[in-house]
């Protein structure tokens, strides 16, 4: 008996414990609470971070890798502006294990980023968001920005997934490709539709939307005319971009670009600012980084064909140099964390050299004559554009002039043929002198624009050519730009390097291959994927 | 509060039973010997049927209070035969135990701390004693299982002495993100063996994990539970198999017993890379006035800018050495000649010390042990090591006879210094070591002796006549190429720092009172607490980093358990219940705060607040699992047992509605030699046994990792920068943990009177609703999506022969274990054919889950063959052309392991030694690829000046669509092209048959005679050699060792410069007082 009476006791005070013990689970509900993350957030923090890190990929906390694979180590080198003895995809076309991260970059960063982050956008201010119906000019701005993101991405790949891209979290993991030819049509069409969707506030809510957008705004601090220009600017880069496959879309676009509004002067020039701080990773700009001794320390040194344009066609004079030569130039000397170190007579304009593209080392001693040392041979890229809380360019007026000017030669869009020379004079102009904000020492006077213009006029025979060559120019840093300009046009003509071994048969990649985990992963991909290769050229790109 | 009123109603249920339990007991004692009457120190005498026991002291003797109910005593000592001796009202009761190598009877250790005889049991599962870890030791103490258990596959990782250890039994369970691990349980509490970083792609240093905590000394034996079966009553933390260690606890005694074990063991690079030494430093060049490929001949430096500037610093394309002075990265001119081994000259003799000291005492009632450990290593490469200090006390006390009282606190404090880099090179001065060609002698990057790897003082430079090309002031990194992240081994080793201290606690508290002799009720508490210091130093002045970078980082991790059990066990006639039912409470919190800083103010001063941009890191996890758990035992005249058990958990981290999975096992066993009479007298002994079970994996979902949050922990230009929290996984509200059922059979057979045994297992394990963080295409948004879609099998057989060839004066002991598993992943996310892994920094290898194969694949990309003939496609140059996709090239996993324990006892000699050996795994060795590109490895040879000549033969591009024939005999410079281009385009010249066989462990042992220490106060006294990883006696693997794993992650088969292979030898001296 007494055992029973303890097994009694026993078993209910067991039983107590076990209800606290066991199977309780309201605590446990309660513990699954992050304390460091919110359901939804304010879709402005989400803008600024969409903007930074169309700069560099910032917020992907690794800003100077996309500069530094591609738009450095393969476009800068293609497109011939810097020379390398290294640099394997870009100088010398060959493949290597690491020209795959070259190809992967863009891929990898703006999808899984800054397109990322947009999505967030619309969602959060979409139906059903939580903050539905606000925010319409952020949201605007946000798909001008995905205009740009995506335009870059296809014209990198060719076709990519579009229509079906960003739809993870709706069950899409596989999306399907879409041809670059849908991809720019949609593209232009909501480029037509944001930049009319843009709104003047007219109500006090509207006005307190505005300037939480112009907080967040780092690019034009809620300028919406700003924003207007830069979407008609480049709805006009895009319409240009198609100049050659479709006729008619470039007239109707480049006509309503031109109708819309594009940018007016420098002022209107898309810069996103960094800084130095807090993080190096994240808030600084990765093309300095990429380039700054002790840090990713590559080779800043140019190369001989742009040295050469710079110079002009005497080059023992200064007389007809480029006055961009000492801006975009360092001159000759070693930089090291300490600081640039020209040697004697370094920044004379007249001794610039460039380094011959496509070469070895042996190659340069063989052209030299003995054992060169290339830092104290070669001119550098001016370290005054490598700060690191540099500006980071996105687009510019003088590129819209440009534009324009090569409109108006090809009566494109009813650019008035007549205003071809006009166009192409302040695309210079606007070129020379958009470097003040890197640092005020790089201003070039209205001086010695008027005198290079004059001494080079606009020549309606060669204008292409003086077009192509005048863009190439503009896209200094923004290489993989200048690169796309160049499969567009053709111009500058470049002589390709041909290096034992090389993956293209000698000619310059004219597109970048897909990541091998896209290739591998996605069973989509064989379906509508443009030929992984390095030499099948995109859509728009034909002679 | 609910803690306490557990602990609150246990005492009160206890008092409440002391003054029944107080009244009719007895006292014996006696002594227990072996066959030759020698005392036997530690056996376990029981009271059958109560959990009143105690443990034999040094002499043998013991002492119990039986209780009343009492009346027979078992006896029980690992390797003899369990006997049950009625106590019919005698007072002393003395035996002597029969050796059964077959250890039936033996009571052995279950899931949950439930003590059962071997013969009970309905699954397999095994337990290494702790002498095997105490003499030829491992650091952590996962490694020395290597070869001891079937189906047990321990990989020790390529990654140095405080490296992490990955242990997989019966094959992986998930594709996922957990590293298919076994759950560990100390003295019953769950510890935390969580991983705290590896290298990858990128490089990085293998921060360790939570098993070298423990000290071996400490462990009375390890236990692993390998299926589901085994450990279905762990529930949702049993998928990948439970390893239970107990420690080893205090005994009745005369006077303090003290034992004293000394270990001393040197450790030495076992260098297996066989690189060529005929060509140094250097590359192919045009004579002026030519080009391309056909002309090139071989260069050295004659100048420092050709030296620097053609990046020569690191590759072995040079001419033929012996003649003609070369010009080095410092400037200085040397002949061009074969230094010798620089491997030698860079790696020093490691050095591992050990010593604990034991106390036991007390009465067989209230006793304890106390163990203080210190061990300090000093590892091959300079300047780094493991220091480790453990303290332990175990206190057993009963009260009144019918409670007990059981606490153990161990504490231990790891110091591990400079955790080295691996695989991709920032920071890893092994690599550079590799790289370095035949005319460099590595003691000419010391630079500054003052500050090793550092560009030495003007005074110095002017000295050794150096130029610094680079024009780095001294003090910062001495530099032999332009390339920044070749690191100097001397700056790696001595100014970069990783360093981590933890501090951790593991005490546990069990209570527990017998109502009856057949009812009980324990109460335990646990609680597994560290603190995790780690510095981390880029100094200012590092090539790759010149501002420098340090980090100060602190993670902090509990995970507390309440447990109660109420059970019941007694035998009715012929039919015998053992029953329990109980509760468990489990919370765990990890909170890591970081203090990151770039570039230091002042020049060479590494101090975080020195540091010019600061950022903070905060990352903070609580979680908790409440679980109720029950298990039914009934036994048919002691030869039949059926046992059923069931857990269901509750989760914190799911789905609130539906947060509890219920995981049942069944298990039998069948002893029909105990069942039929007139079996044959050879047969000594034959059990069957078969279980089913289900069991699950929680930590495979982590707090918070079911939805999608925001956060905006960044800033710039002060506005915050948001983003969802979960970086580049897509996270699922729905998301449970996976389930892997398992079903197992096995026999259990000894012969001729247990000299000879065989145990053998079949099982066939699925895990189902695997979560993957699948691979998604980056268009998407994200890279990976977690789902509960994967399934994968693993079918395998364990065998264990054991056998005693030779009893008489000498004796031979053998045991045999072999496993084979064979896995298959099954399915993944519909329309996906393969999951992918890491990958290597060549970036040509993936390691890839592919339906229809087995786990852990290696594909890589090869090189394209032309789809008419099959022949390998060429360019005009003589390189391959590579296929650009990934195709199947072995797998990173073993599939067949074992190993082979020998044992010969003459008089006071043993010898033991273990030899182990894996096969069906393949390896892929970037360290291959990377040595062979840039002119090291021997195959190289071919093709250069006055070597063989490379000729390659297969079809090449006709220009019209197709391929045509082809073969060439390369010139020197196609035949470098060749070699260069080789590993990234056609890896599968790369992936090598990982099999290998190793001698593991050597011991040679001599117990000194008790007759010589009979005048001193010493009782025993026995000095060994001790040896581990002495040789290495068949592998397929050139320059590597086939168990080069940078990672213990799930991505296994990847080498890329991993910490070199080494060898320990050594004496270990254990005498007791």
């Amino acid at each position: 008996m007494k055992y029973i009476k303890r097994l009694i006791i026993g078993s209910s005070i067991l039983g107590i414990i076990g209800a606290g013990v066991g199977c309780n689970t309201d605590e446990l509900k309660g513990l699954n609470v992050d304390p460091q993350a919110l359901d939804n957030v304010d879709p402005n923090f989400l803008f600024t971070s969409v903007e930074l890190g169309t700069a560099s990929g910032g917020t992907a906390g690794d800003n100077r890798y996309i500069d530094w694979r591609t738009n450095i180590n393969f476009a800068a080198y293609a497109i011939q502006q810097l020379a390398s003895t290294g640099g394997e995809l870009g100088s010398r076309y060959v493949e290597s294990g690491s020209t795959f991260e070259s190809s992967n970059a863009p891929f990898e960063f703006i999808y899984g980023d800054q397109l990322k982050n947009i999505s967030v956008i619309f969602k959060l201010t979409g139906p059903g968001g939580a903050y539905e119906g606000q925010f319409n000019n952020m949201v605007q701005a946000s798909r001008i920005l995905r205009v740009f993101l995506y335009h870059r991405l296809t014209d990198y790949y060719g076709n990519i997934p579009y229509f079906e891209a960003m739809q993870a979290d709706s069950g899409v993991y596989f999306p399907h490709y879409d041809s670059q030819e849908l991809i720019y049509q949609d593209l232009l069409n909501e480029l037509d539709e944001a930049t009319a969707a843009i709104t003047d506030p007219t109500d006090a809510l509207g006005e307190v939307e505005l300037t939480a957008m112009s907080r967040a705004d780092i690019i034009f601090n809620g300028d919406l005319d700003k924003w207007r220009r830069w979407g008609y600017s480049l709805m006009l880069r895009l319409g240009m971009r198609v100049a050659d496959v479709k006729p008619d879309w470039a007239n109707t676009y480049v006509a309503k670009a031109v109708a819309g509004g594009v940018m007016e002067s420098n002022d209107d020039n898309v810069f996103i600012p960094t800084a130095e701080a807090p993080s190096l990773w994240t808030n600084q700009n990765g093309i300095s980084r990429a380039f700054i001794p002790g840090d990713g320390g590559q080779s800043s040194l140019v190369s001989e064909t742009l040295v050469n344009v710079l110079k002009g066609p005497n080059a023992a004079s200064t007389a007809d140099d480029d006055p961009r030569i000492m801006v975009l130039l360092g001159g000759i000397g070693a930089w090291t964390p300490d600081g640039f170190d020209p040697i004697a007579g370094g920044t004379d304009p007249l001794n610039q050299k460039g380094m011959p593209v496509g070469k070895t080392q042996n190659d340069l001693d063989a052209i030299e004559g003995h054992v060169v040392d290339q830092n104290l041979t070669y001119s550098r890229i001016n370290p005054k554009l490598l700060d690191r809380a540099e500006p980071y360019m996105l687009m510019n007026y003088g590129e819209v002039e440009l534009y324009l000017a090569e409109a108006a030669k090809r009566g494109i869009g009813g650019v008035d043929p007549g205003s071809a020379a006009t166009h192409y004079n302040a695309g210079v102009k606007a070129s020379m002198q958009m470097y003040t904000p890197y640092d005020a020492s790089l201003t070039v006077s209205d001086q010695a624009v008027a005198d290079y213009l004059a001494m080079f006029p606009y020549n309606d025979a060669t204008a292409l050519e003086q077009i192509g060559l005048q863009m190439w120019l503009n896209h200094y840093l923004n290489w993989w730009e200048a690169w796309s300009e160049w499969r567009r046009t053709g111009f500058p003509v470049l002589t390709p390097v041909n290096f034992p071994g090389n993956s293209t048969g000698g000619t310059i990649p004219v597109r970048l291959k897909y990541p091998g985990a896209e290739v591998g992963g996605n069973p989509n991909f064989a379906e509508g994927a443009s030929p992984n290769d390095y030499t099948t050229r995109v859509w728009w790109d034909v002679d | 509060m609910k803690k306490l009123n557990v602990v609150l109603v246990l005492v009160l249920l206890m008092v409440a039973g002391i003054p029944a339990a107080f009244a009719q007991s007895r006292t014996v004692s006696g002594k227990i010997t072996d066959a030759s009457g020698a005392p036997i120190q530690g056996a376990n005498i029981l009271v059958k049927g109560t959990n009143v026991g105690t443990t034999t002291n040094a002499d043998g003797e013991y002492t119990i209070n039986v209780p009343a109910s009492g009346n027979t005593l078992v006896v029980s000592y690992v390797g003899h035969a369990t006997q049950e001796l009625p106590i019919s009202g005698r007072n002393n009761i003395s035996v002597a135990l029969i050796e059964d190598t077959g250890e039936l009877e033996r009571v052995v250790v279950t899931a949950l701390g439930i003590q059962k005889t071997q013969k009970a049991l309905g699954f397999s599962q095994t337990t290494v004693g702790g002498e095997n870890f105490t003499q030829a030791r491992e650091i952590s103490t996962a490694n020395a299982l290597a070869g001891r258990v079937a189906g047990v596959n321990v990989t020790k990782i390529a990654s140095g002495p405080a490296g992490s250890s990955r242990v997989v039994i019966r094959g992986a369970k998930t594709l996922g993100s957990t590293l298919n691990q076994p759950l560990y349980v100390v003295d019953g509490v769950p510890i935390d063996n969580s991983n705290f970083g590896q290298a990858g792609v990128w490089g990085g240093a293998d921060q360790g994990d939570g098993m070298s905590s423990i000290n071996p000394d400490d462990i009375e034996s390890m236990t692993v539970l390998k299926g589901a079966g085994a450990a279905a009553l762990y529930g949702s933390r049993a998928a990948n198999g439970v390893i239970l260690i107990t420690t080893k606890k205090g005994s009745g005694r005369k006077g303090i017993g003290v034992e004293v074990n000394s270990n001393y063991v040197f450790e030495k690079v076992n260098n297996l890379t066989d690189f060529q030494t005929e060509f140094g430093s250097g590359g192919l060049v045009n004579p002026t006035g030519t080009s391309g490929l056909s002309t090139q001949v071989p260069k050295f430096a004659e100048s420092i800018e050709e030296h620097w500037n053609n990046w020569w610093g690191l590759s072995a394309w040079g001419p033929r050495l012996g003649t003609g002075q070369v010009v080095q990265f410092d400037g200085v001119t040397r002949p061009y000649t074969y230094k010798g081994d620089n491997w030698d000259r860079f790696y020093e003799t490691g050095n591992t010390f050990t010593n604990t000291v034991a106390l036991t005492g007390g009465t067989p009632e209230q006793n304890f042990r106390f163990s203080a450990s210190s061990l300090q290593n000093e590892a091959v490469v300079p300047n780094s090591g493991f220091d480790r200090i453990n303290l332990s006390l175990s206190a057993n006390a009963k009260f009144a006879k019918r409670f007990s009282l059981n606490t153990k606190v161990l504490y231990s404090n790891e110091k591990a210094k400079n955790r080295p880099n691996l695989s991709d090179s920032p920071g890893n001065g092994i690599l550079t070591l590799y790289y370095l060609p035949g005319d460099v002698d590595v003691r000419d990057l010391l630079g500054d002796p003052k500050k090793p790897g550092a560009v030495p003082s003007g005074e110095q430079q002017a000295a050794q006549g150096l130029t610094i090309f680079d024009g780095k002031p001294p003090g910062e990194e001495f530099q032999i190429n332009y390339n920044l992240w070749t690191q100097n081994p001397y700056w790696a080793a001595y100014q970069q720092i990783n360093t981590d201290t933890r501090d951790r606690v593991i005490a546990t508290g069990e209570v527990r009172y017998d109502f009856t002799d057949f009812l009980y009720l324990s109460g335990q508490a646990g609680m597994d607490w560290y603190t995790l210091r780690s510095t981390r130093l880029t100094p200012q002045g590092t090539g790759h980093n010149r501002g420098g970078q340090m980090s100060e980082l602190e993670n902090r991790t509990r995970e507390i358990n309440l447990q109660y059990m109420l059970g019941f066990n007694k035998t009715f006639s012929k039919i015998g219940v053992n029953a329990f039912i109980g509760g468990n409470r489990m919370r765990r919190q990890s909170e890591n705060m970081s203090l990151d800083g770039t570039n230091f103010n002042l020049a060479q001063f590494p101090a975080i607040t020195n540091a010019n941009l600061k950022s903070y890191g905060y990352g903070f996890g609580k979680n908790g699992i409440n679980s109720l758990f029950g298990s039914v035992e009934l036994n048919y005249n002691e030869y039949l047992f059926l046992t059923g058990t069931a857990r269901k958990d509750w989760f914190s981290v799911l789905n609130p509605d539906d947060n509890s999975i219920l995981y049942p096992s069944v298990n039998a066993s069948f002893v029909f030699t105990d069942a039929f009479d007139g079996l044959p007298s050879w047969l000594s002994y034959g059990k069957l046994r078969t279980s089913w079970a289900q069991v699950g994996n929680a930590s495979s979902v982590s707090p918070y990792s079911t939805k999608l949050t925001y956060a905006a922990s960044l800033t710039h230009l002060g506005l915050p920068l948001a983003g969802n929290t979960s970086g580049t996984n897509l996270p699922n509200f729905f998301l449970k943990p996976f389930t892997s059922t398992e079903t197992e059979f096995g026999i259990d057979l000894r012969f001729f009177q247990n000299r000879l045994g065989l145990d053998f297992t079949y099982y066939s394990q699925k895990t189902t609703d695997d979560i993957l963080n699948a691979a998604i295409s980056r268009a998407s948004g994200y890279t990976s999506h977690s789902v509960n879609l994967g399934e994968i099998t693993n079918k395998g057989i364990e065998f264990l022969l054991t056998g005693t060839p030779i009893k008489s004066e000498i004796q031979w002991d053998i045991s045999l274990n072999f496993a084979k598993n064979n896995s298959n992943v099954v399915s993944l996310i519909e329309g996906q054919k393969s999951l992918s892994g890491e990958e290597p920094r060549t970036r040509t290898v993936l390691i890839s889950h592919i339906v229809g194969y087995p786990y852990g694949m290696i594909t890589g990309i090869s090189q394209l063959k032309d789809p008419a003939t099959g022949l390998l496609v060429y360019d005009a140059d003589g390189a391959p052309v590579t296929d650009n996709s990934y195709q199947i090239l072995g797998n990173g996993v073993p599939d067949f392991t074992g190993g082979l324990n020998n044992s010969f006892t003459w008089k006071n000699l043993n010898l033991t030694f273990l030899i182990d050996f894996k096969s069906g795994g393949d390896i892929y060795s970037g360290t291959n690829v990377r040595m062979t590109q840039d002119g090291f490895t021997k195959q190289t040879l071919k093709g250069r000046e006055g070597e063989e000549p490379l000729t390659v033969t297969g079809v090449t591009d006709d220009g019209a669509g197709g391929y045509k024939p082809f073969s060439k005999t390369l010139t020197p410079g196609e035949a470098a092209n060749y070699w260069g281009k080789l590993g990234d385009r056609a890896s599968e010249n790369f992936v090598y048959d990982a099999s290998f066989i190793k001698l593991r462990q050597v011991t040679l042992g001599y117990q000194i005679p008790k007759k010589i220490l009979s005048k001193t106060p010493v009782q025993g006294l026995m000095v060994s050699f001790v040896a581990r990883n002495l040789a290495i006696l068949k592998k397929n693997t050139p320059n590597i060792d086939p168990e080069s794993s940078y990672t213990s992650s799930n991505s296994q088969g990847l080498d890329y410069f991993g910490f070199p292979a080494t060898r320990t030898y050594g004496f270990n001296l254990r005498a007791t007082f």
